[in-house]
């Protein structure tokens, strides 16, 4: 089997972007995956405890050896200044696990053998055998416990799945906001957009092509900028309040800023145009023909519409649909800039547990599950849209 | 004309290079803090004076207490900050997790630093506070303690709080008839967490959350609230600018102290621990406290009575009638309380 | 046919007024930027030009353009390169599993690009490419070469073949053929595929939060600084500067285009247009 000298060629050439794509983009993926399920901190940071645990039974407690490892390697933990990771990483699986651990750091001089008493001494919960069995699980490589909390489930101190606290269960409520304001937004996007395709493509060249410039304007204009735009439009004393003040609408100025109607209209503002776009591209290529042959058939104008445009139509109302639904579920900016905090979507909790409460496995568990609902979009809408391709939107 | 296209490439792509490349050489000083009018004045009196004194370059930026950037910077071994302002409990985590550099103190001088003043890995800066105000020209007689801010009837309007629960949880507990001596007490226990969450959930409607020390004044400002629990700084700043528009309640004052600490890992920690024995020095704090209402960590200056009849915000002179943010407390229960205000809030 | 004429009527009015939605917040920027106030509101109280004057002598606003443009250049010179040959070696060879290959090189296009942005912050922590140009400018040119690798795949479709066969035939050997028949006929869509992957990163957000430290703030990241910190009006100066670049990318876009069709076969009669 020879290798055309044409597909060495090829190859050479998709080799860098290749390279590239793997190294900066399918790599950092895997990093993250790594980061969702990486349990690090025991091991790392209390390697002799986690040998001295590893012939345990998990019943009773432990020898005497964990105990005096423990004690020493919290004190050495806390000199390094390395006690912060393991502390919090514990304190997230059990609250109140972080004060336990820093106290007993502290106290290493008042700590001396036989630790075992000396331990259950200075902190009652030493002597309980599941904090002891929680220790012990988390000296393995990986853990469920953030992927669990994105999905307001939680791990019991001896390992058993449970379901999360009520006052920390927000993320299955987070993903079901995300999903319905991101279908409202399609939606309004859809209706808003059919009819301004459909009257772009019935103009003729010279205004069809000053409707799509005007359309091309805010498309290729950042999100950043537009969304900018609402934040002062909708502010208590800005324009839209002032309108509707002065056209007697109300008596006094509406708050619209920080709350769902703000982000509704943002939203369907910048992903409009993702919907015109191709619907036009694809109601410019019906043949009028086919909507002649109808109404010499005897359709009224609302059959002709109902039976054969709007199918012809479909493939463009799915591929604008679906890529408006696929942008908006993973929306960042708009949310965070005009929404209030009962808005926000599951982005911005990834950028707050990384950027805020430095919870990077929380973060990359969301983000894990963010992109796997994601892939069952693109799936389905292949299955839903034959030969849909990303790149069937042009400007 | 293909040669010419290729050598305009080129001679991009080189530009490119060198712009990136410049980036990256041997910096100066580099010292963060909150921003504000503070830091402005910071930049004349303390960073820029230090140059002057010591000759060695200072730049100054800005952030928003996300230690984020911090914790990234010290993983990737490239740390690019190396003092920073930071506030009590995310010091004294940053001390436990190891990226913050333990305080030099052959270096500096601790004893010049009041009770409370010093921590292992930091220098103590200036208090700071939190109190409400509202614009006494638009309104003439507003509530006065928090139990009367919960009192939509007799003060209807919106209302704005720090986006987060240290500072914001306490005040519910306040408003709710907790003594100020008892309010860590009763919040480290699960039902006076959720005391403190039933009692903001009776006005969450009314609430709009602040995350930047701009916004309270700004949103008070424009009218898009009529009260706000904001930085006394910054409410002394635009009394100062706009005429008292805005009356310091101090019998809400909530208090804590900012502190300087080196970044782990930075090449100019040495500078840097030299840097804030000076910055921390009565002398140039008592020329700041001459522009900007500061309430320094240093003994002398604060005990200096020219500051305090300059500035009514000076703290140290209202801190009997505050209540002092548990620095221990936020330790320990911080990540907790955060996860349940973030989800208590999200709903 | 009053109902038609009446329909017609309605929906040429709705399209007006979606319109006027769709570009009047952009619009309203402009005035904004003017304003001789110190709020973020309108109408303005007098007009001024103070806030342009902040941003061309803040050295912060001035970091921030000279690091969007020498990103974006960088950005558009990588991408459209690397972008560009994988376009001529997928169009080139003959193997099965072409779209696969198209679509796993597309991914970052269906990535949510928080998703992308943490991806790159994690990893990029790793070995320090966080808080640096250089870090930025992959990111950039991971996010846009999808674009360049579809634009110039495209392109390479409505290429007509037996150009290259006729140049053979009138001697030229196939690298020849390549420089002095292909490329000069493609270089409108690779033109196009720069400048998208140009705009791509010039309006780019959500992954210099994660990446960027203070010294490689781009423009729209200095911007987002402004809207959560300082909240003045020169943010709507860096606004307005930011639409004139968009609207010469859209400009310079549709010319090349234009171009890109006049030099495909004019009078194809499958041409839609």
């Amino acid at each position: 089997m020879a290798i055309s000298r044409n597909n060495l060629l090829a190859a050479a050439l998709i080799a860098p972007l290749f390279a590239v794509v793997v190294a900066s983009f399918i790599v950092p993926l895997a990093v993250t995956l790594w980061t969702a399920i990486g349990n690090p901190e025991v091991r790392e940071t209390l390697p002799r405890t986690t040998a001295a645990l590893r012939g345990w039974n998990g019943s009773d407690l432990p020898a005497e050896a964990a105990f005096a490892a423990v004690a020493a390697e919290l004190a050495q933990a806390q000199e390094s200044q390395s006690i912060g990771p393991l502390a919090r990483r514990l304190n997230f699986e059990e609250p109140g696990l972080r004060a336990l651990l820093l106290k007993t750091a502290r106290a290493k001089d008042r700590l001396s053998a036989p630790y075992r008493t000396s331990l259950v001494e200075l902190d009652a919960r030493w002597g309980d055998a599941s904090l002891w069995r929680l220790i012990a699980r988390n000296a393995a490589p990986l853990t469920t416990l953030y992927l669990l909390r994105s999905l307001d489930l939680t791990l019991t101190p001896d390992g058993k799945i449970a379901t999360a606290p009520a006052d920390e269960s927000i993320f299955l409520a987070l993903f079901a906001r995300t999903f319905v304001i991101s279908f409202w937004v399609t939606v309004l996007c859809v209706l808003l957009g059919y009819p301004v395709a459909y009257t772009l493509s019935t103009l003729s060249t010279r205004w069809a092509n000053v409707g799509m410039a005007l359309v091309l304007i805010p498309f290729w204009t950042s999100i950043l900028v537009r969304t900018t735009a609402w934040f002062i439009l909708l502010q208590r004393e800005g324009p839209v309040n002032a309108l509707l003040l002065g056209l007697g609408i109300v008596d006094a100025p509406v708050t619209m800023i920080f709350t769902r109607f703000a982000v509704y209209i943002a939203m369907v503002h910048v992903l409009l145009p993702f919907v015109v776009l191709p619907l036009y591209s694809v109601m410019k290529g019906i043949n009028p023909a086919y909507l002649r042959a109808a109404a010499s058939l005897g359709a009224p104008p609302w059959k002709r519409f109902v039976r054969v445009y709007l199918p012809l139509t479909m493939p463009g109302v799915a591929a604008g649909g679906l890529m408006v639904f696929m942008l908006a579920v993973g929306f960042y900016i708009t949310p965070v800039l005009v929404g209030g905090p009962e808005d926000q979507m599951v982005s911005y909790f990834i950028a707050f547990f990384t950027n805020q409460t430095i919870n990077w496995g929380m973060a990359a568990a969301l983000a894990c599950l963010l992109l796997a609902m994601t892939a069952i979009l693109v799936v389905v809408a292949r299955l839903i849209v034959p030969g849909f391709r990303l790149g069937s939107v042009s400007p | 004309m293909q040669s010419k296209f290729a050598s305009t490439l080129l001679a991009l792509a080189a530009a490119a290079a060198v712009a990136v490349s410049g980036a990256a050489t041997a910096r100066d000083l580099m010292i963060v803090g909150f921003g504000g009018g503070f830091q402005d004045n910071a930049r004349k009196h303390l960073f820029q004076a230090y140059e002057k004194a010591s000759g060695v370059k200072v730049k100054d930026d800005v952030y928003n207490g996300e230690m984020a950037k911090i914790y990234s910077m010290v993983k990737a071994g490239d740390v690019t900050w190396d003092v920073v302002m930071v506030e009590a409990p995310e010091l004294v985590r940053g001390c436990e997790d190891g990226i913050f550099d333990k305080m030099d103190w052959s270096v500096v001088k601790k004893d010049k630093f009041i009770p409370g003043g010093t921590s292992t890995c930091g220098a103590g800066a200036v208090l700071w506070g939190l109190s409400l105000f509202y614009d006494q020209t638009k309104i003439k007689n507003g509530p006065t303690t928090y139990a009367e801010l919960w009192d939509t009837a007799k003060f209807p309007g919106k209302r704005s709080f720090r986006s987060t629960p240290k500072g914001t949880l306490e005040i519910a507990l306040l408003a709710d008839g907790v003594p100020a001596a008892d309010v860590y007490k009763v919040l480290a226990t699960p039902a006076g967490q959720q005391r403190a969450f039933a009692k903001l959930d009776k006005i969450k409607p009314q609430i709009v959350w602040w995350k930047s020390g701009t916004q309270p004044v700004q949103l008070v400002g424009s009218g898009e609230v009529a009260y706000a629990v904001g930085f006394t700084g910054r409410t002394v700043r635009a009394n100062a600018e706009n005429g008292d528009k805005y009356p310091l309640l101090w019998k809400t004052l909530l208090y804590s102290v900012d502190y300087w600490a080196v970044v782990k890992g930075s090449p100019n920690a040495k500078e840097g621990f030299k840097m804030i024995d000076w910055i921390t020095d009565a002398k140039p704090l008592l020329a700041l406290a001459e522009d900007w209402a500061v309430s320094p960590a240093n003994k002398e200056a604060a005990a200096n009575p020219k500051i305090a009849v300059k500035n009514p915000g000076m703290l140290s002179s209202h801190v009997a009638d505050g209540l002092f943010i548990d620095t221990e407390f936020w330790v320990q229960n911080g990540e907790d309380l955060e996860a349940k205000f973030n989800a208590w809030v999200a709903k | 046919m009053t109902t038609g004429n009446g329909l017609a009527l309605g929906l040429r009015t709705f399209t007006a007024i979606v319109l006027v939605f769709l570009l009047a917040p952009i619009v309203a920027v402009f005035p904004l930027s003017f304003s001789a106030g110190e709020l973020l509101t309108l109408p303005t109280p007098g007009y001024s030009l103070r806030w342009y004057d902040d941003f061309f002598t803040s050295s912060k606003w001035l970091l921030a353009t000279r690091n969007s443009f020498v990103v974006g250049i960088a950005t558009a010179i990588l991408a459209t390169f690397l972008g560009t040959l994988a376009a001529l070696g997928i169009y080139l060879g003959r193997f099965r599993g072409k779209a696969f290959l198209v679509a796993m090189l597309a991914t970052p296009m269906v990535v949510p690009v928080v998703v992308t942005a943490i991806a790159m912050y994690f990893a990029f922590s790793f070995v320090g490419l966080n808080n640096t140009l250089a870090g930025l400018i992959v990111a950039h040119t991971i996010l846009s070469v999808p674009y360049v690798l579809i634009t110039v795949l495209a392109t390479l479709q409505t290429f007509d073949r037996t150009l290259l066969r006729a140049a053979a035939t009138l001697g030229a050997p196939p690298p020849a053929a390549f420089r002095r028949v292909l490329l000069p006929l493609i270089a409108p869509g690779v033109a196009t595929g720069a400048l998208f992957a140009f705009a791509t990163s010039f309006d780019e957000l959500v992954v210099a939060i994660f990446v960027a430290g203070p010294q490689q703030f781009t423009l729209p990241r200095q911007m987002y600084a402004g809207l959560r910190e300082f909240l003045s009006p020169t943010i709507a100066s860096a606004a307005v500067l930011l639409i004139v670049c968009s609207l010469f990318l859209l400009a310079a876009n549709e010319y090349f285009r234009a171009r890109g069709k006049a030099r495909t076969a004019p009078d194809d009669p499958a041409e839609p247009n």
